[in-house]
């Protein structure tokens, strides 16, 4: 296990190593003027432009300024936002969080509602349950998820009135920031109206988290069948069979633990969809995460925005990976001995 | 009477034929499959088939429902949007926007993507190595993230998104690519053509293309229906296609202030989508069934 990790972890550098590299050769790329972008001011005077340019070691060689641009991304460091003059390590931190909490809700509705809805599709394998199953998780796949969010809203929001359609929380509940993760923060206030405002969160993240959720969901539904019938072809099954436990048995004792295994190590692997998803769905919710704040900073031409969100999210989403991949090496010894961390 | 075949002759169809009879089989397959040639006809043929111009106001019929309404007129089937625009027709030159330059843009990346891949293919070591951990770190960023960034390079505007596009779908065809054709040159047939003294170039072309050929096209189809909801979500975000271009993500965010008062012109270009992306998963989907058939017999 020792060597697994090892192995990882030198991945995992490697990999945010590459990631640099190419958020580095993006600062060539991105129209405008280098150092102007890095500073963050469309009229900066020429003494700050000179001060930033060496700083970033703009007159020196391509290594030393890949260097440079390291060691201000290790201080954290990752310039200035041309939009609101903040540092981006502040803005990321400010919208990252909304964002983490908005992907695991939505990962965990669309784990507890798609893996047993895959089982049971299993367990009827080739019969109409099945069948409607399996349609159900095309359509839910193919659905564009703008539409959706826009008619969850309209169905959900204005029509039935059920749940609100935007935002956070409602502001007349003033919460203190702490962690900047919502749902901790109000735990930790000290507000007389905790748990109405904690209500209020949670019916205020609901509906966006049922929007992001359904397409990994149907993912999973696939993801969970096609395991289940793995492991009923498997000998220890037929062992079990032949042992004379009944097939509920079969199903609890063996089918469903040896399964979960195969689908947690694809979890990692949907988290990048669902960061996809979740960005499209924070415009549509107006959820101040950091999708909606990169497609902002687009539309600003904050370039330093963006390359300091594309650092940030990757590497949320190479974490993520690396988790995943630690907890499916914890559960399953098999896969620690085979194919070590390099592939 | 001219008789062709004397002898009993033993065929083997090639591999793309072999999957079309295990393709043909499944009847809601081939339903897709319609569905996916009607939309391609649709594509090339819109400017002819459709009633109006897609960007021509009807000053006199602003917001007409569809048809089936009571206050619908006939003449405008799908009825109108806020400017009077016939939505019939915007759907049917958004088939070629949308629909159209998916298939366009699937097609180039594949191609890219299969030359890139196949070279890397046939390197070893470091450079094989660094490249794919690269393709790593770019296939484990979100899809529309990278398309974003790209955006953010280029600029705003159709083009530049098509392009931004196929540079995010190249890397899983180079994926694909070099991993089917590294498990192919394991084999043995291609040993024996090795053994006959064949260039590596010529055992890519003659003995491994026609035997990978269709892992591709079921790769092909899944990258366009991403590319379908890619080239949509940019166009509903303003990133890409303009507003009065009929390109059905941007028809959709066109219509989100009417969504109220006028709903069609929200649930139409959305149907769209849902209709194009489910009959691409239909045909891959079918595809990659009559390949795990082949596989078993």
């Amino acid at each position: 296990m020792l060597i697994f990790t090892l192995r990882r972890l030198s991945l995992f550098v490697f990999t945010l190593l590459l990631l640099t590299l190419l958020s580095f050769s993006l600062s060539f790329l991105f129209p405008g003027d280098q150092v102007t972008n890095i500073s963050g001011q469309l009229n900066a005077s020429p003494e700050h432009l000179e001060m930033v340019a060496a700083q970033y070691g703009k007159h020196e060689s391509i290594f030393i300024q890949y260097w440079r641009y390291l060691t201000h991304l290790f201080q954290g460091d990752f310039g200035i936002s041309m939009a609101s003059q903040l540092p981006i390590s502040e803005e990321v931190l400010n919208h990252l969080p909304a964002t983490i909490e908005l992907s695991s809700v939505a990962l965990l509705i669309a784990m507890l509602v798609g893996i047993p809805i895959g089982f049971i599709a299993a367990i009827h394998h080739r019969k109409v349950t099945d069948n409607i199953i399996l349609s159900f998780a095309m359509i839910g796949y193919s659905i564009p998820i703008f539409w959706l969010g826009l008619l969850a809203i309209l169905i959900f929001s204005i029509q039935l009135g059920w749940l609100p359609s935007a935002g956070q929380i409602s502001l007349v509940y003033e919460i203190e920031q702490r962690t900047g993760f919502q749902f901790f923060d109000i735990l930790l206030s000290d507000s007389p109206y905790k748990w109405q405002a904690f209500q209020n969160a949670s019916a205020h993240i609901l509906l966006p988290a049922c929007v992001v959720a359904l397409a990994p969901a149907t993912i999973f539904i696939r993801l969970a069948r096609t395991a289940m019938l793995n492991v009923l072809e498997t000998h220890y099954i037929k062992a079990a069979m032949a042992k004379g436990l009944n097939y509920r048995q079969i199903i609890f004792r063996h089918g469903i633990r040896n399964s979960l295994v195969g689908v947690i190590r694809d979890v990692g692997l949907q988290f990048a969809n669902l960061v996809t998803l979740a960005m499209v769905t924070e415009v549509i919710f107006s959820w101040p995460g950091i999708g909606s704040w990169l497609i902002e900073s687009i539309y600003q031409r904050d370039y330093t925005a963006i390359q300091g969100g594309l650092l940030a999210l990757s590497s949320f989403i190479f974490i993520v990976h690396i988790l995943t991949d630690f907890i499916y090496a914890s559960l399953n010894p098999l896969a620690r001995e085979v194919h070590h961390g390099s592939r | 009477m001219a008789r062709d075949k004397i002898y009993l002759e033993e065929e083997f169809p090639s591999p793309l034929l072999q999957l079309w009879h295990n393709f043909r089989h499944s009847p809601v397959v081939m339903i897709g499959f319609g569905c996916f040639i009607f939309l391609c006809v649709l594509a090339i043929f819109s400017p002819i088939i459709s009633p109006y111009s897609p960007i021509n106001n009807h000053l006199d019929h602003l917001l007409l429902p569809p048809a089936w309404h009571e206050d619908g007129d006939v003449s405008f089937l799908l009825g109108t949007d806020n400017l009077g625009r016939d939505m019939l027709s915007r759907l049917m030159h958004g088939a070629s926007l949308t629909f159209g330059l998916s298939f366009v843009v699937v097609i180039i990346s594949l191609v890219v993507g299969v030359f890139i891949g196949s070279l890397s293919a046939l390197t070893k070591g470091l450079k094989s190595s660094f490249l794919n951990h690269f393709l790593d770190v770019i296939l484990s960023i979100p899809s529309l993230l990278l398309a974003i960034v790209i955006v953010a390079i280029l600029g705003p505007g159709l083009n530049n998104t098509l392009w931004a596009i196929v540079m995010v779908l190249i890397p899983q065809f180079i994926h694909i690519t070099r991993n089917a054709v590294e498990e192919e040159f394991q084999k043995d047939y291609v040993l024996a053509s090795r053994l006959d003294g064949a260039s590596s170039i010529r055992i890519l072309s003659y003995s491994i293309f026609p035997n990978i050929i269709e892992k591709l096209i079921s790769q092909a189809t899944l990258a366009q229906s991403a590319a379908i909801l890619d080239i949509a979500t940019l166009g509903f975000l303003g990133l890409g296609a303009p507003i009065p271009m009929p390109e059905w993500g941007a028809m959709l965010a066109n219509g989100i202030d009417l969504f109220y008062i006028a709903p069609w012109t929200v649930y139409l270009p959305g149907l769209a989508i849902l209709f194009s992306v489910v009959a691409t998963n239909l045909v891959g989907e079918g595809m990659r069934h009559a390949i795990k058939q082949r596989k078993v017999n």
